[in-house]
């Protein structure tokens, strides 16, 4: 059942989400448009990969109510592909590059039939577009950060979903794959019409490259158009104080 | 596993401990590599001592004493402990090593209660039932092998059904879950393979030393092979192989079986740390002293081509003082490029000849190649995500992109150069 | 002054645990838990070896063997973490049980010599403690009382002194590396102190005991309060319930003196588990359960 064209990305309304006793989501609003390219951002301990998490039902919330392309979360499970931080995989694990992207054919294929031809179609085209093609017998551990990060984006190509949900895909990656994702990211929406929303910390891309942003720290603080939530009234809210940065200069303005 | 018993050349006692020694190597190593991978390989050893309350309970609620009985008593009490432990962590304030360790220690010290209270109240039924502490292989009769093949058997087809499912969840975790896959279940599915590899090997080892049979076959194993689908057939036949050699050592010299197993396990593990190929030490000194070996080398070719252009031929002294480098590496540098026929000498003083003068530009090159990179290669458009090493650019990013490389380089010299007229 | 003998018994196990609750506090706050256990277990060969090579079973030879064999221990399982091929858990798992099957081996070769069973190795002989005593002047004292007693007064003097260091090292490392406190070296003076516990226990109480006294109470009262010293004072008085309340189960049940003590510890820590105030699990689900409640109503 393919949703309405108006019906949002992502849809979340009243969420709150606590750990050890405090709020790390406090009554959060989120509505993203279908076919955008959207940003979450926000300092440190905002929330940002919580607010990822509990949209995909992956933390447990105290309330809210999540839509995901129009379907709770559970049930749109096979249309979202999450690319998680880096932080708990095991790079010593034996495991070949192509057998990571093929886990983005698990949920298609199931857990005990074997891989059919177009599977494996799939998996080709997908390292092919990160070009990754080259590495795919590498175990995983004797990759680059950005040679990493470019085999877990082709395993959320490999799984052919209309949302990509990507938490600080630019960590620790150098800017030559930082520009050919986003470039990557750009196809996507423009010639596929899929949706993606990324947490990034670096606001000067999201300005000029994305469609969509939230700036959040533990609430909302404004979402919409990225010129018009990156404003320096906006920024001194979430961040305490404006960072320092060529908006700042071109704005004449200092930090604290 | 009758026929196999027969067809070795020992006696009937001695083969049924060699048989179920390779039994339960195969089946810990097996069943215990998952854990090992996942950094939980000590749980094994929770639910092995475990095992013990469990035991006891057993003879004491049924009476009987046969391992069939006994080993369900111990499979019991490993699960109820794998419960305990992740109610444990639950309170997110106890780290996964302190539960273990209360879990460990605490079921222990039931098992010790239980035990000693047997002994005291009981006759002779119960002596023995200490043996599953220490282990005791002589004890072994063909109907416990045959029991053991059964147990691994049929957790070796637990394993293949849930391979996938357990392969992604061990690598990541979050990503697991957001397939929907039950990553919780999948844990004590791991736990679970734990608790039957321990009740296989629990007559044998001993609930202190099972742990150890856990780990060797995936140690071995994992610097061995590079991908899951082999590593665990070959942790089985490693847990196999360390079963039957430490048992058959073990009859041989009339000693306990199971340290022997133990200690010809860890054995076998360091052998293999030190002299896997490309990842055991041994090779990592090798490529290291490999790689100094050509930096010293490098660097003295080029420096000796600086040097000849700036004026006459050096001693190796002077060298070694232009350079600001120890004499001792210039004159092992040296030493290397005349057994590769690059030097020449003349009275005391070294000269590079044709060829070395050859190696030197293609030396310098590579350097140039390099800051050529650095400046421009920013721009290049590349094939695919090959990332350049700066030793040999030309292996790393390929012909054409040298190419590329060398023709920016040359148009921005050009432009430096009418800039500057 | 004469004391009963199940006085004797309690006073032993009652000091063992002051010993280990001293130095438990810090193994289960550095997530070294496992670590003790397995240089408790890595002392066997040490008694053997001393055995072997000088004939006795003195306290101070002993200790210096079971000492040697807890750094090797602690060593060996550092340079094969340090090789990057093998996980910490796994290189612990691998060393220990190496060890201990050195001692297990050792033993059967020349129990006879030793005197040294393996089952009180585990168990431990704790119930023998009032007829083993030594002369103090006048007076004859428990031997187990007094090498316990002074055992756990060394664990007490090492911890006051090395207070500050053990702070900082524990909870934040990596400063203390700029500050010139070495974590390794404090682990190592830890594990250090471990092993001479363990081993002067072994004799009372055995191995498992131990390595219960050593983690169960402190995990208990890291259940139970925020503070340091609060952990190392409830850590000890649950030692010392285990060793009143354990050796008057094992009265009761006719069994082990030692394992009924760790019982009791554990029993301790199951309460703590479950009833803790703020970490124990029913709170927590009453917590969750109230959150829930008002985010409902908001």
């Amino acid at each position: 059942m393919t949703p309405a064209a108006d019906v949002p990305a992502i849809e979340i309304d009243h969420l709150t989400v606590t750990y050890r006793d405090r709020p790390v989501l406090w009554d959060v609003d989120v509505h993203m448009p279908r076919g955008a390219l959207g940003a979450i951002v926000g300092p440190n301990g905002s929330g940002k990969s919580t607010l990822l998490r509990a949209a995909l039902g992956l933390v447990p919330t105290d309330s809210g109510r999540i839509a995901i392309l129009g379907e709770p979360s559970t049930k749109a499970r096979a249309r979202v592909a999450y690319v998680p931080q880096r932080e708990a995989v095991d790079w010593d694990f034996p495991i070949t590059v192509r057998e990571v992207v093929e886990m983005g054919r698990y949920r298609e294929v199931g857990w005990f039939r074997r891989m059919r031809r177009h599977d494996r179609e799939v998996v080709d085209e997908a390292l092919e577009r990160v070009g990754m093609g080259p590495f795919a017998r590498r175990q995983i551990g004797q990759l680059s950060g950005g040679q990493r990060q470019r085999v877990f984006i082709a395993r959320a190509l490999a799984q052919r979903a209309e949302l990509l949900v990507l938490d600080e895909p630019f960590a620790g990656v150098d800017v030559r794959t930082e520009h050919a994702v986003l470039e990557l990211l750009r196809t996507l929406r423009d010639d596929e019409g899929r949706s993606i929303v990324i947490v990034h910390h670096d606001l000067e891309t999201v300005e000029r490259s994305f469609d969509w942003a939230l700036l959040l720290n533990v609430r909302p603080i404004a979402t919409g158009r990225p010129e018009e939530v990156l404003t320096p009234e906006n920024l001194r809210r979430a961040y305490g104080a404006e960072p320092v940065g060529e908006r700042a200069a071109a704005a004449g303005s200092w930090a604290g | 596993m009758g026929w196999l018993i027969d067809l070795l050349p020992l006696s009937h006692a001695a083969a049924v401990v060699a048989v179920g020694s390779m039994v339960l190597g195969a089946a810990a190593g097996l069943l215990g590599a998952l854990a090992v991978l996942q950094g939980r390989s000590l749980v094994g050893d929770a639910v092995s001592h475990s095992a013990l309350p469990g035991v006891a309970v057993a003879f004491l609620v049924t009476g009987a004493k046969d391992p069939a009985t006994l080993l369900v008593g111990a499979a019991i009490a490993g699960v109820i402990g794998a419960i305990a432990m992740v109610g444990i962590e639950r309170t997110q304030r106890m780290r996964p090593d302190v539960a273990i360790g209360v879990v460990l220690s605490s079921f222990f010290s039931l098992g010790v209660v239980l035990l000693t209270h047997i002994a005291s109240t009981g006759g002779a039924e119960q002596a023995g039932l200490d043996s599953y502490l220490f282990g005791q292989a002589a004890g072994m009769v063909e109907g416990d092998v045959e029991l053991m093949t059964w147990l691994a058997v049929g957790a070796a087809l637990g394993l293949a059904l849930g391979y996938r499912a357990l392969k992604t969840s061990i690598f990541d975790r979050e990503f697991a879950g957001s397939l929907g896959l039950p990553v919780r279940l999948l844990d004590i599915a791991v736990t679970a393979l734990l608790v039957v590899a321990v009740v296989i090997g629990l007559q044998t080892v001993g609930a202190i030393l099972m742990v150890a049979m856990l780990i060797v076959p995936a140690v071995v194993a994992r610097q061995l092979t590079d991908r899951l689908s082999r590593l665990l057939p070959l942790a089985a036949a490693t847990g196999a192989a360390v079963g039957v050699v430490g048992a058959l050592l073990s009859i041989e010299r009339a000693v306990p079986t199971g340290p022997v197993i133990v200690l010809v396990g860890v054995a076998a593990a360091l052998v293999v740390l030190m002299l896997a190929p490309g990842r055991g030490i041994v090779w990592r000194a090798i490529r290291l002293a490999r790689a100094r070996r050509r930096e010293r080398i490098g660097g003295v070719l080029i420096d000796l081509e600086t040097a000849m252009h700036h004026g006459p031929p050096p001693t190796p002294e002077e060298l070694a003082l232009a350079t600001a480098r120890p004499a001792r590496d210039v004159r092992r540098g040296l030493r290397a490029l005349e057994r590769a026929g690059l030097l020449a000498r003349d009275g005391g003083r070294v000269m590079l000849n044709a060829r070395g003068a050859a190696h030197a530009h293609q030396a310098l090159e590579g350097r140039r190649l390099w800051s050529a990179w650095l400046e421009h290669g920013w721009r290049l458009r590349l094939p695919d995500a090959r990332e350049p090493d700066p030793r040999d650019l030309r292996a790393s990013i390929g012909d054409e992109a040298v190419a590329e490389l060398a023709a920016m380089a040359a148009m921005a010299a050009m432009a430096r150069d009418d800039g500057g007229a | 002054m004469t004391f009963s003998d199940d006085t004797i018994i309690i006073m032993t196990g009652g000091l063992v645990a002051t010993g280990c609750a001293l130095l438990g506090v810090f193994l289960v706050l550095r997530r070294q838990a496992l670590l003790g256990d397995a240089v408790s277990h890595a002392v066997l060969p040490g008694i053997v070896v001393v055995f072997l090579l000088t004939g006795s079973r003195a306290p101070l030879p002993v200790i210096i063997g079971a000492a040697a064999f807890a750094l090797l221990c602690v060593l060996a399982i550092d340079a094969i973490r340090g090789t990057g091929l093998v996980k910490s858990d796994a290189a612990i798992g691998l060393v220990f049980p190496a060890l201990f099957a050195l001692g297990v081996l050792g033993i059967d070769r020349y129990a006879a010599d030793i005197h040294l069973d393996l089952d009180s190795t585990i168990y431990g002989e704790i119930a023998f403690a009032p007829f083993r005593t030594v002369e103090i002047g006048d007076a004859l004292v428990a031997r187990s009382v007094l090498i316990a007693g002074i055992v756990a007064l060394v664990d007490l003097v090492l911890v006051a002194a090395l207070w500050r260091r053990l702070k900082v090292t524990t909870f934040d490392p990596t400063f203390a590396r700029t500050i010139g406190a070495s974590p390794d070296w404090t682990s190592r003076v830890l594990l250090l102190a471990v092993s001479v516990t363990a081993v002067t226990a072994f004799d009372a109480v055995g191995a498992i005991l131990v390595v219960t006294l050593l983690i169960v109470p402190a995990a208990a009262a890291y259940l139970l309060t925020d503070r340091l010293i609060g952990m190392i004072v409830i850590a000890v008085g649950i030692g010392w319930v285990a060793a009143i309340g354990g050796h008057a189960a094992a009265i009761e049940a006719d069994a082990s003196i030692a394992g009924s003590m760790g019982l009791v510890a554990a029993v301790c820590f199951a309460v703590a588990l479950l009833l803790a105030p703020r970490h124990g699990l029913v709170a927590r689900r009453l917590a969750l359960t109230r959150r829930r409640r008002a985010a409902a109503r908001a």
